[in-house]
């Protein structure tokens, strides 16, 4: 494009979040669970906190919700603006929203930070009314099951009697999955893609990298440090290094290639950022210190190298035994994080437990965080798997 | 209706006859789902569909049906002997890269296999490949070679020989005549436009 072109006046562009399709200005509640809660490992905090959003309206009989399910560095904000000014709408704001394939006019969206996390739920840098200081390390082991049966006091306090379906993606597929196991009546549909039963060991080995990063960084101090500090260094380095386990090859080779950034002499030995690629992972690794707690961060790759579906249950199968709602699992060519293969197994375990369960994969480049690709694709599977047999009508008179 | 719609669901007819109510019934080969829709609103069926086409199982997905995005082999290695009361192979077997493999696997993993096919022997389909030299378009096979998926135009004595071979018995078998809703009894070979079978160890 090179037309040079007068801008018209008359009409300044709609802002994004006053888009017909956008769930628009949201704003994030708190939960407050005043008694206590115990943990797996059997430790108990006296009460917590979730802080949450819903888009759309709960109906009368209280069952068309649909839970979102977040991964990792994830939050409750999964939709919709906070602000006119936000540059970001929420993270999954391409999916959900008036007319879109989680459709805000007929469901009852709510996006829960899990326990254990940072971004306002109750986590390792809350306060310990019992001490008066941050929990940091002697906060409870989390597990995925904990996130899970916080999140359902959630949902029982939303007065939500029937949930129409569970999404998710990597942790958050985890979650999804094991709310249809431990309540199963609760749950008529769960969509969890780019997920997995139980990590490899190359998910977990990244994961301890990670974690040794902070735990090596000095200002960690054993996971006691002030809220506005804390291991800097070791949770950017943190970051830098998942990041690339959620691209692929192919991603950053179209994204930066070997480009070099503009201020970079061209053949200097430098050891100051050279390459685009270096300067797009310090940017990621600045960006996250800035909203993420590294003890959270601790405390949820541990509970993701924990999961452990068959371990649990005895097998997959007896796993999803209880399972009564649909089940839909997608997986994603590139992601080489949670590859194809696992998100397969479990669908293949949800069809030998006798369960209804479908297995889409979509062939992308862009790994393990394709599942927040923008696909017409995508959008119209999950269309067609929480809408199904509402207007599906077929006449089979011969 | 046209005329390959309403063959198709001749074929349907026969294959739900097959089809105990209730039963627990895997499709090879699902497409968008229409048959295995069919037996669940007919039998009652418990359907598990496969297919290697994402369009197609969203088309599958939206009929509130199991399907499964993948290899109809790698598929049934995932499960145990007897798992599924039927599988069914219908209008697919003629593009299997190995027939023998895929046939062997749906006879472990279910109790009965029914597979229906295109009858190549059928004297139309010879007539035509006589005097055109060309491959056989008409209503069924719309497609030029070059757009289509590989293809081993089988015959209804090409496929009884491989169950003679293979030591497959045959419980029932439907011959049809061209307009595929006529039983054809005699020199089905010739004179069969669809054949449907029902396999079993």
């Amino acid at each position: 494009m090179t037309d040079d072109v007068e801008v018209a006046q008359a009409e300044p562009a709609a802002p994004r979040y006053l888009a017909p399709d956008d769930v628009g200005l949201v704003a994030p509640r708190d939960f407050v669970h005043r008694e206590p809660f115990t943990f797996k490992s059997g430790q108990v905090i006296p009460g917590f906190t979730l802080r949450y959003e819903t888009y759309g309206q709960l109906n009368t009989t209280r069952d068309n919700a649909i839970l979102i399910c977040h991964a990792l560095s994830g939050d409750h904000h999964c939709a919709g603006w906070h602000s006119p000014a936000d540059k970001k709408p929420g993270w999954w704001n391409n999916l959900i929203g008036p007319g879109k394939a989680v459709d805000t006019r007929r469901f009852f969206v709510v996006c829960a930070n899990v326990l254990g996390g940072c971004q306002g739920s109750t986590g390792p840098s809350s306060i310990n009314p019992e001490t008066g200081r941050a929990y940091g390390t002697t906060f409870p082991f989390v597990t995925i099951r904990d996130m899970v049966r916080a999140q359902k006091l959630l949902l029982d306090h939303l007065g939500v009697v029937e949930l129409h379906g569970v999404i998710g993606g990597s942790m958050g597929g985890m979650t999804a999955m094991l709310t249809a196991i431990e309540y199963p009546k609760f749950t008529r549909r769960v969509l969890a893609m780019a997920t997995t039963g139980r990590e490899g060991a190359q998910a977990i080995a990244f994961n301890e990298v990670g974690r040794q990063a902070i735990m090596q960084d000095p200002a960690w101090n054993r996971g006691d440090y002030p809220r506005d500090a804390g291991p800097r260094t070791g949770l950017a380095i943190a970051r830098m290094m998942a990041h690339i386990t959620y691209v692929s090859d192919a991603s950053m080779e179209r994204k930066f290639g070997r480009r070099k950034k503009e201020t970079a002499a061209t053949d200097a030995y430098t050891f100051e950022t050279q390459f685009e690629v270096e300067g797009y992972l310090r940017h990621q690794g600045q960006s996250f210190i800035n909203r993420f707690d590294a003890n959270t961060y601790l405390y949820i790759t541990r509970a993701l190298d924990q999961f452990d579906l068959a371990h649990a249950y005895g097998s997959l199968e007896k796993a999803f035994a209880p399972v009564e709602g649909d089940t839909l699992i997608v997986g994603f060519t590139s992601d080489w994080l949670f590859p194809p293969e696992q998100n397969r197994a479990l669908a293949l375990a949800l069809l030998r437990a006798g369960k209804r369960a479908s297995y889409a994969e979509l062939s992308t480049d862009l790994g393990h965080d394709s599942f927040l690709l923008e696909s017409e694709e995508l959008y119209s599977l999950v269309r067609a798997f929480l809408e199904r047999g509402q207007h599906y009508d077929s006449n089979y008179s011969i | 209706m046209s005329r390959p719609a309403e063959k198709r669901t001749v074929d349907m007819q026969i294959i739900a006859e097959w089809v105990e109510p209730g039963a627990r019934v895997l499709d090879l080969g699902c497409g968008s789902g229409a048959l295995l829709d069919y037996l669940v609103q007919t039998k009652k069926v418990s359907a598990v569909g496969v297919d290697l086409d994402f369009g197609r199982i969203t088309a599958s997905v939206r009929r509130g049906l199991s399907a499964y995005q993948g290899d109809m082999t790698t598929f049934m290695q995932a499960f145990p002997e007897k798992h599924f009361d039927r599988v069914i192979c219908s209008r697919t077997v003629q593009e299997l890269a190995d027939p023998t493999a895929v046939i062997t696997e749906a006879l472990r993993v279910g109790r009965a296999l029914t597979v229906g096919f295109v009858n190549h022997g059928f004297w139309k389909n010879r007539v035509n490949a006589l005097l055109q030299g060309r491959k056989i378009r008409n209503a069924v096979y719309t497609t030029e070679w070059f757009e289509s998926r590989p293809s081993n135009p089988l015959t209804i004595a090409d496929f009884e020989h491989f169950c003679a071979a293979k030591g497959i018995r045959i419980a029932r078998r439907a011959h049809l005549a061209g307009n595929w809703h006529t039983p054809s009894r005699t020199w089905p070979n010739l004179l069969a436009g669809y054949a449907l079978y029902d396999l079993a160890r």
